[in-house]
């Protein structure tokens, strides 16, 4: 006569007949959730800065900033431009997507003017003398319902005359 | 919209991981064990509200997982292989005072922590045990021989 409690069946729940592979499987998806802390430590969701530059005969324009961020987090963005030549009136200008959906804490050093150009943002820098440096920080905060990938394109221009222009990815992840 | 979603995937993960971490995490009171469960839930928080201070994101938060909470209730009660899945089966630890090491190891616990278990059921030797069974719950039952 089987003494064992109510509901316990020998085979399924002694023995494990069956049930050989469920360790396995537990490992397996531990194993999965490693696997993205692992990304993660690679920088894969964020918020590692990485540099996108162009260089002209007028001048060089590079980005420092990150290409994965995370909603809710605090960001930069660097701005270097070189002058190889004189600027009467640097401009950069930013297409909407540098700021749609991202809080733009400050920018700073503050541009001379800042204006809209075809829904694009124009900073205006003002003179550039040749062999000048000028670094604008912007600093951000992810709005925490912005999710998604985007092109951002930056411009460089002397008046309105385009002397430099990149294009980065940023990863919005949720 | 977005803070429902939040707190749908907020509870399905939790509950992915509370399944793979195993079963020993969900009733014991180890020291290292109650780190995942305590800081799990300041974790969670930032990731459902974010910076939602409303009464309105507290009530789709705490709705939407008390409504997850029922849907997994009723298909567990509703559907016996979904069951199994969601809340695992029993084990069997410990046969006629015989301990199985096999199973014992399967779950990650030790003879120590069984004696601890059976202690605290005012059970002082394991081979008093008729039968000891590592529940759905994480709780271990102890049947003492006759």
């Amino acid at each position: 006569m089987a003494d064992q409690p109510d509901g316990i069946v020998l085979t399924r729940h002694r023995d494990l007949h069956g049930r050989g592979w469920h360790p396995w499987l537990r490992r397996s998806l531990v194993g999965l959730v490693a696997l993205v802390a692992l990304l993660a430590l690679l920088g894969f969701v964020g918020q590692s800065p990485s540099t996108t530059q162009t260089v002209t005969p007028a001048a060089t324009l590079s980005v420092n900033a990150p290409a994965s961020v995370r909603g809710g987090l605090l960001y930069q963005a660097r701005f270097t431009i070189v002058a190889h030549q004189e600027l009467k009136n640097a401009t950069l200008v930013l297409n909407a997507k540098w700021i749609d959906g991202l809080t733009v804490n400050t920018i700073e050093p503050s541009p001379v003017n800042e204006a809209s150009r075809n829904g694009k943002l124009a900073l205006e820098l003002g003179h550039l003398a040749a062999g000048a440096k000028h670094v604008l920080y912007l600093d951000y905060q992810v709005n925490p319902t912005t999710v998604g990938s985007r092109t951002l394109e930056a411009e460089l221009e002397d008046g309105e005359q385009p002397v430099a222009s990149l294009t980065r990815h940023l990863r919005i992840w949720p | 919209m977005d803070i429902v979603l939040r707190a749908a995937f907020a509870f399905a993960f939790i509950f992915f991981l509370t399944r793979i971490a195993g079963r020993r995490e969900l009733s014991s009171l180890e020291p290292f064990d109650l780190i995942m469960l305590i800081v799990l839930g300041d974790l969670v928080q930032q990731g459902v509200t974010q910076s939602d201070y409303s009464i309105t994101g507290l009530l789709l938060a705490a709705g939407t997982i008390a409504l997850m909470q029922v849907a997994v209730s009723y298909v567990n009660f509703r559907f016996k292989r979904v069951r199994t899945v969601l809340d695992g089966e029993p084990i069997v630890l410990i046969e006629d005072g015989r301990v199985l090491t096999r199973n014992v190891h399967r779950e990650r616990l030790t003879r120590h922590e069984l004696e601890e278990q059976a202690r605290l059921n005012q059970i002082d030797s394991l081979e008093k045990v008729r039968w000891a069974v590592l529940e759905t719950s994480g709780a271990i039952s102890f049947i003492p021989k006759k």
